[in-house]
């Protein structure tokens, strides 16, 4: 048997989640609470995470030495300094956090982008193997093709903005082109995947399969009929404002 | 207005019907359709197997709630497999909803301990460090500073066995991360594999899969398993069928749909503008 407030709590997410549906229709009140709602959740949630590290740090090894206070101490001094961004008067004081947070950010990641983003792709390319005989396709072929395609991007966008290109580069601009429409094409394809995924998720919760809770499609039938029946009176109820308008 | 004409103004409710309609009916009547297994999910499933005794390994739920629908069932299937080896498991996130996706649902569903895994000697769940890259990178240098209590007991994180030996990403043999968006893998790249050599496996959702392949190709990610379907796959291969493959059903019928409406929605733009010229 399922406790009460398990039960409470299924009726509530297939609110929400039939809630946030409602938007396919239209806007409505009751996508307007569901929104309402996860966003406050959301950021509440964010602040007491954030408030919970603050706290962990002060005492797993911040108040272990006075040094360290006052490092804290300065610490949080610039977390309070990005609050002066909501004041006309003193917003130049919210630059300085801002700047150290860029700066140590840009900071961290110049170490190694050079070498993780950049030559070691061009090592793989370079390393390429054009030749696979146990495996022409797919290997072989898409070697080739990698090897070919990716100089032809990168020429297509260092030679941008010319008027008229050489007879060599119309057929590599031609060839680049395509690339990025298979590259586009295969984004969307993914993005389809992950969209309908996310509703499929979604889905399963509403219909109960397991590992979700088998209340969940009573309680989906429930929720469904109740806001179905709200928005066609909702929808009426507007159509006889405008009219009498 | 001819059909060809009303074509180019479906009205979108009218699509979204359909939709409701391709992705439900196969999750209410599965239709059984095949599952070939492609190289992703066998490369994961491979990862996880390689992965030698006594080894350590950092385990991250880089996604917020939003993405459960996509990325917990290849969480939840990892995880199990990851439960079934001798390894060394740290749970940390640089994503605010992490600790939350861990605790509340992923623990919700397998136990450690009926794997004979005992809390603070074979596993620790370190929860949640905001400040993005730059706390990836202060974890890699000192992970007990970055996370001085843990996550379930706030007990301090030096108290536990496990840490004792594990003090930073040098320690540490294989990331094992499942990810949204930023920060995830350009991060743990230039923070953990770069500097440190530490292997990487990212689990992904499929709109972040084609920006992976450089790395996969590079050799930088060892293996990457990108959404539902691939999960499916996966979850096959270690026979524990579950959420992905209880819907892959639905992602192929809806996949069918949009297949269909670009055709429908070419024949209608080729054809109008054959008659407007």
């Amino acid at each position: 048997m399922v406790e009460l407030i398990t039960l409470f709590g299924t009726y509530i997410a297939v609110f929400v989640t039939l809630g946030i549906f409602t938007i396919l229709y239209k806007e409505n009140p009751w996508y307007r609470t569901s929104e309402s709602l996860f966003l406050g959740l959301a950021v509440g949630y964010g602040v007491a995470q954030q408030m919970l590290f603050v706290r962990d740090q002060w005492a797993g090894q911040w108040s272990k030495s006075s040094i360290m206070m006052i490092g804290y101490f300065l610490a949080l001094l610039v977390g309070i300094m990005w609050y002066f961004r909501f004041s006309k008067k003193y917003f130049y004081i919210y630059r300085w956090p801002l700047a150290v947070i860029v700066g140590t950010g840009i900071g961290a990641s110049l170490r190694t982008v050079m070498i993780a983003q950049f030559l070691d792709q061009i090592r793989a390319q370079a390393l390429l193997n054009l030749w696979v005989p146990n495996n022409i396709w797919p290997t072989t072929i898409n070697n080739i093709c990698m090897f070919v395609m990716t100089p032809a991007v990168l020429l297509y966008f260092w030679f941008t903005g010319a008027d008229s290109k050489p007879g060599f580069m119309k057929y590599v601009d031609k060839l680049a082109r395509y690339t990025m429409m298979a590259g586009f094409g295969s984004a969307f394809g993914y993005t389809v995947l992950t969209r309908y995924s996310l509703f499929i998720g979604r889905a399963q919760f509403l219909l109960g399969i397991p590992p979700n809770l088998a209340e969940g499609y009573p309680a989906f039938i429930v929720m469904a009929l109740i806001m179905l029946a709200s928005m066609i009176g909702y929808d009426l109820m507007q159509k006889k404002k405008t009219t009498a308008v | 207005m001819s059909f060809v004409e009303k074509l180019q103004n479906i009205d979108r409710r009218w699509i979204y019907i359909l939709a409701w309609i391709f992705v439900l009916y196969p999750l209410i009547n599965p239709l059984g359709l095949p599952v070939p297994i492609q190289k992703e999910s066998t490369a994961w499933n491979k990862a996880i197997n390689d992965i030698p005794d006594g080894s350590v390994v950092v385990f991250s739920c880089m996604f917020s709630i939003a993405s459960i629908p996509e990325l917990y069932p290849m969480t939840i299937a990892t995880f199990s497999h990851l439960m079934t080896k001798n390894c060394k498991i740290i749970v940390a996130t640089f994503w605010n909803d992490g600790a939350l996706v861990f605790d509340q649902t992923l623990l919700k569903q397998i136990d450690p301990a009926t794997y004979g895994k005992v809390y603070g000697k074979d596993w620790i769940d370190l929860g949640y460090a905001p400040g993005a890259e730059t706390a990836m990178r202060a974890f890699a240098d000192d992970m007990v500073n970055t996370f001085p209590s843990d996550y379930l007991y706030s007990k301090p994180t030096s108290s536990y066995e496990i840490m004792q030996n594990i003090k930073t990403a040098a320690d540490v043999d294989i990331i094992v991360s499942f990810e949204s968006g930023t920060p995830g893998v350009g991060e743990w790249l230039r923070q953990w594999n770069t500097p440190y050599g530490t292997k990487l496996i990212v689990g992904c959702s499929g709109v972040s899969a084609p920006g992976m392949a450089p790395y996969l190709q590079s050799g930088q990610l060892n293996a990457n398993l990108p959404g539902l379907t691939s999960t499916a796959e996966y979850e096959l291969l270690i026979k524990r069928p579950a959420l992905a493959t209880a819907g892959v059903d639905a992602v192929s019928m809806s996949h069918l749909l949009v297949v269909l409406l670009v055709i429908l929605g070419n024949v209608g733009y080729f054809a109008t503008r054959g008659r407007k010229s």
